[in-house]
């Protein structure tokens, strides 16, 4: 008897994806393809570039090593202002919204009257366009027309040329920035709120506890793991702000207000050179990639010995 | 009988083609040829633009106006010039970034107009094959302007001396509240820094005044900023803002919209900025001082004896990555723009901006008495200087040249000339990247 052919071969292997994970990657491919297209490709770009003489105006690309990274180090400019400033604006951008935005949250977890009006009056900041917000803040510490200097001379107090010092300038920065932010942190903060458990508040209640007490230790401690996501997602946004810092300062007076972005930036279509643009900013990727992972990990220690 | 299937199928389809074809060529006939225009939102460009509509009107050309800010233009446009791709057909190009970008601009000799035009302006837009690669749309000229209901034209300040105690004047009898206004941050240097600088016999580089890249290479693009010259100039500014107190404590902070927002508000005496905004000056929508502005020579500085003015032009070039059909419609559209007689008069008395062809400006100047004025303030003053340079670097030049000058402007008196000292040498670097 001969056995037929077909019974021989091996059984057909199943598909790779089934039905439903091909209809999945169908679904996330678009994504998929805009992320490659417009993040992915132009990373790799500047990083190609940032090896190479690359000027924006007649480019060469020339592999040129490490260069424009030894240059971007050595720069005094960079290392002695720039990555400080970045630094300071991270910390206390971040610190300050938190804190407000937890004092909001804490406000707005209360019912009151008029408590939805509040609501949207206090994420009004969150609909603006943080350019148009720089723009109105520029002109609001405009040292002649802005309504700050009209409020100081009113209270008695000298006015101020408010950018046309280093810290006054990063001091009206960091303003507008908390004031963009702040929403977003209430925002967050208030659904990790109202999240929470309320069998552990009642049992307070009942203790007899404070406010203070409560807030201490059962607010805080359970809405940790809310604040820590808010710090990392935000601190790594801070790192790279661009926008209102170019439109409110530009970086001046003289370079004293640069964050690294505005340091990139300026590299590349100012002095027009790209390749060392690029560099500046892959040193920036990778310090923000570090200083995250380090941030995170503090921070679920910090929950751990907390728990 | 009825035709087989196929048969009247393949008919169908026939007369459907014949149809479409039929549709489409009157169409493709009469389509409309784009062209693009990248510029800055400025009345002077405007007003070319609407130069350029005429032509395009009566052409068939649809023309449209891509308008971006002033801050990201060089950069934007230089990286779409290096793509080599078709974004814009026609760009607004300037003497301040003029060697940048002529690999990628076309030639425009043969442009219609192009020989009514001076040549000194054009310096800035030689190819390195000896071609010119821009079409003037009007003559930049800085212009000292003076409120001519508080200073009598012989009162005008001749010296910085005479800027500061005119200033003074008018402030303690509460005519003003600051003597000059200027844009002092970048890129605004000219309001301020530049003008004074070169109205006090100094300049940038050395050799002072020269604008041959073959010769500051020789001399290693040395600076001058340390030079006394330029450090009288800082400590003019210094003690304007802080001594004499004549001009606003955040200065160096203004672009030149704060400063014409001063002038135009009538807090202010003086300014310097082109005569292309004394269009907004005279508009009673946005100014306070209609009727009330002089124009003057520069004020001389303790270094110079006689007052010193730049003409340079901005204009239009055409990108080497449009279509060749478009590009020679550009040229075209460009040629009647320089020729428009009637359009260019007008862009004069709108904006303040002189016209490029000398032709059409002989016969305003011979009639119009606020050209007097300005020609008196500027076109009739030598020396006439360069004010910028001519190399590719300039730009990087330029922005470093505005730190160092400002951080001497936000520092301590005395530290001005260390200041300076210190960042002389940052030019050097930018100069030769």
């Amino acid at each position: 008897m001969t056995i037929p052919v077909a019974d021989l071969a091996d059984p057909p292997k199943p598909p790779m994806f089934g039905e439903r994970q091909r209809f999945m990657l169908l679904l996330i491919a678009p994504a998929v393809v805009a992320l490659i297209f417009f993040q992915i490709v132009p990373i790799l770009t500047g990083a190609n570039a940032s090896f190479r003489d690359w000027s924006l105006h007649d480019p060469k690309y020339t592999w040129v090593g490490l260069k424009h990274y030894w240059y971007v180090l050595s720069d005094p400019g960079f290392v002695w202002t720039v990555m400080p400033n970045t630094l300071v604006f991270m910390a206390v951008s971040v610190a300050v919204s938190l804190v407000f935005g937890l004092g909001l949250a804490l406000i707005l977890n209360r019912q009151f009257a008029g408590r939805a009006v509040l609501q949207t009056i206090l994420l009004l900041p969150l609909m603006v366009a943080p350019v148009v917000a720089a723009i109105m803040i520029r002109w609001m510490f405009n040292d002649q027309f802005g309504i700050v200097n009209v409020v100081f001379e009113a209270l008695g107090l000298p006015q101020q040329p408010w950018l046309a010092q280093r810290w006054t300038a990063f001091g009206v920065i960091l303003v507008a920035d908390i004031w963009l932010w702040t929403p977003w942190f209430a925002l967050l903060l208030l659904a990790g709120l109202q999240s929470l458990p309320k069998e552990p508040f009642e049992a307070a209640a009942i203790d007899g506890a404070s406010r203070w007490r409560v807030f201490r230790y059962l607010t805080l401690p359970m809405l940790r793991s809310v604040m820590v996501v808010c710090i990392v997602i935000r601190g790594i946004d801070a790192f790279r702000t661009f926008d209102i810092v170019w439109t409110i300062s530009a970086g001046g007076p003289a370079r004293s207000t640069e964050l690294f972005s505005i340091y990139a930036y300026i590299e590349a279509f100012q002095a027009m050179n790209f390749a060392r643009g690029s560099a500046a900013a892959i040193i920036g990727a990778i310090i923000i990639v570090v200083l995250a992972m380090v941030v995170f990990r503090l921070l679920n220690r910090w929950m751990e010995v907390s728990k | 009988m009825g035709l087989p299937t196929h048969t009247a199928r393949r008919h169908l389809l026939s007369g459907l083609a014949a149809l479409g074809l039929a549709l489409a060529l009157p169409a493709a006939a009469e389509a409309q040829v784009e062209l693009k225009v990248g510029y800055m939102k400025h009345p002077i460009q405007d007003a070319s633009l609407d130069m350029m509509d005429k032509w395009a009107k009566a052409n068939n050309v649809k023309l449209t106006r891509v308008a971006m800010a002033y801050n990201i233009f060089m950069e934007k446009v230089t990286a779409t010039l290096t793509s080599g791709n078709d974004q814009f057909d026609v760009i607004w190009h300037n003497d301040d970034w003029g060697q940048l970008w002529e690999k990628w601009l076309e030639p425009t000799d043969d442009v219609a107009g192009m020989d009514t035009m001076s040549k000194s302006p054009l310096d800035a837009f030689w190819s390195a094959d000896k071609k010119m690669t821009v079409v003037p749309m009007a003559y930049t000229v800085g212009t000292f302007f003076y409120r001519s209901d508080l200073v009598k034209p012989e009162e005008v300040p001749k010296t910085f001396d005479q800027l500061v105690s005119v200033s003074q004047r008018l402030q303690k009898e509460g005519k003003v509240k600051w003597g000059y206004v200027g844009g002092m941050s970048f890129n605004n240097t000219w309001f301020a820094q530049w003008w004074t600088m070169w109205a006090n016999n100094c300049d940038i580089f050395h050799p002072l005044f020269e604008r041959d890249n073959v010769k500051l290479k020789a001399a290693g693009f040395k600076p001058a900023i340390a030079d006394p010259c330029h450090r009288q100039v800082i400590e003019f500014w210094w003690d304007a803002i802080n001594t004499h107190k004549i001009s606003p404590p955040g200065m160096t902070a203004y672009g030149r919209n704060e400063a014409n927002a001063l002038f135009m508000a009538g807090d202010a005496a003086f300014t310097l900025v082109d005569s292309t905004h004394y269009g907004d000056f005279m508009d009673p929508n946005k100014s306070k001082i209609v009727g009330k502005i002089g124009m003057a020579p520069f004020p001389v500085g303790p270094n110079a004896k006689v007052p010193t003015a730049w003409h340079e032009i901005w204009g239009w070039g055409i990108p080497k990555g449009s279509p060749p059909e478009k590009k020679k419609l550009a040229k075209a559209m460009l040629g009647a723009m320089m020729l428009d007689e009637e359009g260019q008069i007008e862009m004069w008395k709108k904006t303040g901006g002189p016209p490029p062809n000398n032709k059409i400006l002989a016969k305003i100047a011979a009639t119009d008495p606020v050209f007097k004025q300005l020609q008196n303030a500027v076109f009739d003053q030598k020396p006439v200087t360069h004010s910028a340079y001519y190399f590719a670097e300039w730009p990087a030049v330029h922005k470093a040249y505005s730190d160092v000058t400002i951080k001497a402007l936000s520092g301590k008196r005395e530290d001005i000339q260390k200041t300076l000292e210190e960042g002389a040498p940052l030019l050097t670097k930018a100069a030769t990247n």
